[in-house]
């Protein structure tokens, strides 16, 4: 019986070792209560949170969030890869320069007011003679946005993503 | 007493291989894929040992910045200092890319007939391509997508987010899928910072440790080089042949996560090739041959299993961009 009892742990911290951690890859990924999107959302995850897997269906896994919610999360919106240390200022060389580096779940510029026509893009462009309307142009293309409700509707119809097979 | 210590040890190994068994999942294998796969290509330009080493910096950015007497002697020493202070280059951080990014959009925009001006039409690019950046292996960042007003059949992707697709390449397709794939291929040249690595390895950047705003403000004469030399690369002699491959890979697997059918990219592929337009595409001259990309991606697809009633969304595709054009 001790013996049984002995194998029983060892077996049971063999097995805790091999659960796997995942990382949301996203923000706002919906923790959902069973496998189908159009299920309740239980919780919206923030870009690398990790979660415990508990179960894997094709397209689908089961995962307990830190705060210990269990539920189900979109395959593809996780990844293995955990967050990495990033450097706190601009460009990775200054940041380690500066010696001052911040977690962060990755690079992100969602959200931020981060944008790619910065004055130095824009004083070249008019130096080589390229037009008000196309800078005006790359700029509305940077500000489109397509609402959370829409991509949803999206998906939906197209029977992608979460409502995919 | 025997039956239960051998009903534990079933049930503990049982467990465990159940817990193995997960890692063999063929979505999340190819995910873990994303990060691994090192693209071919030529090694990075030695400095010679007549070229001055990194740290002394006289060569490179900085040393030709002063040579056009942008910067002054003290400035350069100062920006030497900061580059200098590491033996590789450095990874280029986001603002950088954003920054390099946003200025080819404009070259792109400028050189390629301008934006086609319609809102659903930009509205549904913008759904498709979206969707499968959320799905990819760099979905952080944000991305920018929009039509260019010529008939040539092109697609860019700039780094920093920015993708384009010609209204000549979206008469060519026939479905949703086909779309996605095209637009997958151009997402996955972002997330795996195609353009990037290949300006790291050109030569007018040998001997140089890193590139910053700090330099890129400072500089408009080295930055105007850097986008030229960008230009050169992606609209005129293209990337490595590798980093293509890669791009229509994880293009053909973006498509496939989103949940479309993974042989769209394979598709527009012969379709191209067998296209009267296609002679005047940047997509045929700055890529590899159609042909071969149709036997590459031909040897992918069959590790998808299952696929065979994936969407293809013609109806949709041909309802929303047919009516457009």
């Amino acid at each position: 019986m001790q013996i049984a009892l002995f194998l029983l742990i060892v077996l049971g911290f063999a097995n805790a070792g091999l659960a796997e951690t995942l990382y949301v890859k996203k923000s706002d990924t919906k923790l959902q209560a069973t496998d189908s999107a159009k299920s309740e959302v239980i919780a919206k995850l923030d870009e690398g949170t990790p979660v415990t897997v508990i179960k894997k269906l094709k397209r689908f896994y089961q995962v307990s969030e830190p705060g210990g919610k269990k539920g189900w999360v979109f395959k593809f919106k996780l990844t293995s890869k955990a967050p990495e240390k990033s450097s706190g200022g601009s460009g990775e060389l200054l940041g380690a320069l500066g010696g001052k580096q911040k977690i962060a779940a990755r690079e992100s510029s969602s959200g931020s007011s981060i944008r790619g026509l910065t004055p130095v893009s824009e004083n070249h462009a008019k130096k080589k003679g390229i037009s008000a309307e196309d800078i005006k142009a790359v700029k509305e293309m940077e500000t489109f946005q397509v609402s959370p409700e829409e991509m949803e509707l999206f998906l939906k119809e197209g029977r992608l993503g979460e409502y995919g097979q | 007493m025997k039956k239960i210590f051998a009903f534990l040890i079933l049930a503990g190994v049982s467990l465990i291989l159940t817990q193995m068994s997960h890692s063999f999942d063929f979505g999340g294998l190819l995910e873990d894929l994303t990060t691994k796969p090192q693209p071919k290509s030529p090694p990075a330009k030695q400095p010679s040992s007549k070229e001055p080493p990194p740290e002394q910096g006289e060569g490179g950015l900085l040393g030709l910045g002063e040579a056009l007497g942008v910067f002054d002697k003290k400035t350069s020493r100062i920006l030497q200092k900061s580059v200098g202070a590491v033996q590789s280059f450095q990874p280029i951080g986001l603002e950088e890319e954003l920054t390099l990014g946003g200025s080819l959009a404009l070259e792109v925009v400028h050189k390629f007939g301008g934006l086609y001006k319609n809102p659903a039409l930009q509205n549904y690019v913008n759904l498709v391509g979206k969707s499968l950046a959320d799905v990819s292996d760099r979905p952080e960042i944000d991305y920018h997508f929009a039509v260019l007003n010529t008939d040539h059949p092109n697609a860019f992707a700039t780094p920093g987010g920015y993708v384009f697709v010609s209204v000549g390449l979206l008469r060519l397709l026939q479905n949703e899928a086909q779309l996605a794939g095209v637009l997958g291929h151009e997402v996955a040249h972002i997330t795996k910072k195609h353009a990037l690595q290949t300006l790291k390895r050109s030569k007018m950047l040998s001997g140089v440790s890193g590139l910053t705003m700090a330099a890129l403000d400072k500089d408009e004469g080295l930055f105007g080089q850097l986008i030229n030399e960008m230009s050169n690369i992606l609209f005129t002699h293209g990337l490595d042949k590798d980093l293509e491959f890669e791009a229509d890979k994880f293009g053909m697997e973006y498509a496939y996560r989103m949940g479309y059918h993974p042989a769209g990219l394979k598709e527009f592929i012969q379709i191209l090739g067998q296209s009267s337009s296609s002679k005047s595409s940047i997509f045929l001259s700055t890529h590899p041959g159609p042909a071969e990309r149709f036997q590459g991606l031909s040897r992918l697809l069959p590790q998808y299993k299952g696929v065979g009633l994936y969407p293809v969304l013609a109806r949709r595709y041909q309802s929303t961009v047919k009516g457009q054009l």
